[in-house]
């Protein structure tokens, strides 16, 4: 773990990309819930229609 | 469609622009970035951990908007758009505070400082924190929207104070703090020496992830709008 402090500290366009990675994973979150729910839409459309 | 693929051309751009310009004690050209003492290489975040500190209080900002707008003409499809957006802007505000956090470790030594800029936006996520605790324990729409409606709009009152204020009059370690020694009186961290090409892909970082944020705002509330509308349709029968 030190090791890799110590690679970050001397090459910190890393701790960057690092920071780019963190954004991307919460925008990426936050699509994985709306398909989630997307797909929660579908099922209700498809209940409804075999009911019909 | 065009918005669309302009937004990836300027997101493609701006994250190439931003991890791969170098820093260079004096730029000679389009593509150099000038070195800032102190940050050096980490300066680079700027690209990215601004906007997302930008980016919560658009959120935050939009869900005000629509909060008055809710209890102007009590239309709940308002109150679903201004709960899409503080999702969104606790969303950022959460990776605004983890960013921050980890670029701290390495320019200040520790991950949590309670510098004012952490304490600040540490206290505007327990704020709508709780706006989705006091959501979530209400269960008549509408008392849940006009309730809701006041506390976000109470809370945006503290916004202003909390981002822009505060981390500016008091000491602290985060760059713009009152006592920062490159910006003499405190202010915002544009007034660094960044060159003019620096601050051009800075404005368009702040851009892109504006049309981004729009975008998923967007998506957000009109799957919630189908989704409460098609529960209306099947609880009618």
């Amino acid at each position: 773990m030190e090791g890799f402090y110590n690679f970050l500290i001397s090459n910190a366009i890393f701790i960057v990309m690092i920071i780019v990675l963190i954004v991307w994973i919460g925008i990426f979150t936050f699509l994985y819930n709306l398909d989630k729910r997307l797909k929660g839409i579908e099922k209700e459309i498809k209940g409804d229609k075999h009911e019909k | 469609m065009v918005w669309k693929i302009f937004l990836f051309l300027l997101l493609a751009f701006v994250s190439v622009a931003g991890i791969s310009f170098p820093i260079v004690e004096n730029p000679q050209t389009w593509y150099q970035f000038p070195l800032i003492p102190g940050l050096e290489e980490n300066a680079k975040i700027i690209f990215f951990h601004v906007p997302t500190a930008w980016l919560t209080v658009i959120g935050f900002l939009i869900s005000t908007i629509y909060s008055i707008k809710y209890l102007r003409k009590k239309n709940l499809d308002d109150d679903t758009k201004s709960y899409v957006a503080a999702q969104l802007g606790l969303i950022f505000c959460i990776l605004a505070t983890v960013t921050g956090a980890v670029w701290a470790k390495f320019a200040w030594g520790s991950y949590w400082s309670w510098d004012p800029r952490q304490t600040s936006i540490f206290a505007l996520m327990l704020i709508y924190g709780a706006w989705f605790a006091l959501r979530s324990s209400i269960e008549s729409e509408e008392k849940k929207a006009a309730l809701s409606a006041v506390y976000s709009i109470l809370a945006f009152v503290t916004v202003p104070f909390f981002v822009f204020i505060m981390p500016r009059i008091m000491d602290g370690l985060h760059p713009g703090s009152a006592d920062d020694k490159f910006t003499p009186s405190g202010g915002p961290v544009v007034n660094f020496k960044m060159n003019s090409n620096m601050l051009l892909i800075f404005f368009l970082s702040l851009i892109a992830f504006t049309i981004l944020f729009y975008w998923m705002w967007n998506i957000g509330y009109r799957s919630l709008l189908i989704k409460e509308k098609l529960n209306k349709k099947i609880i009618r029968g």
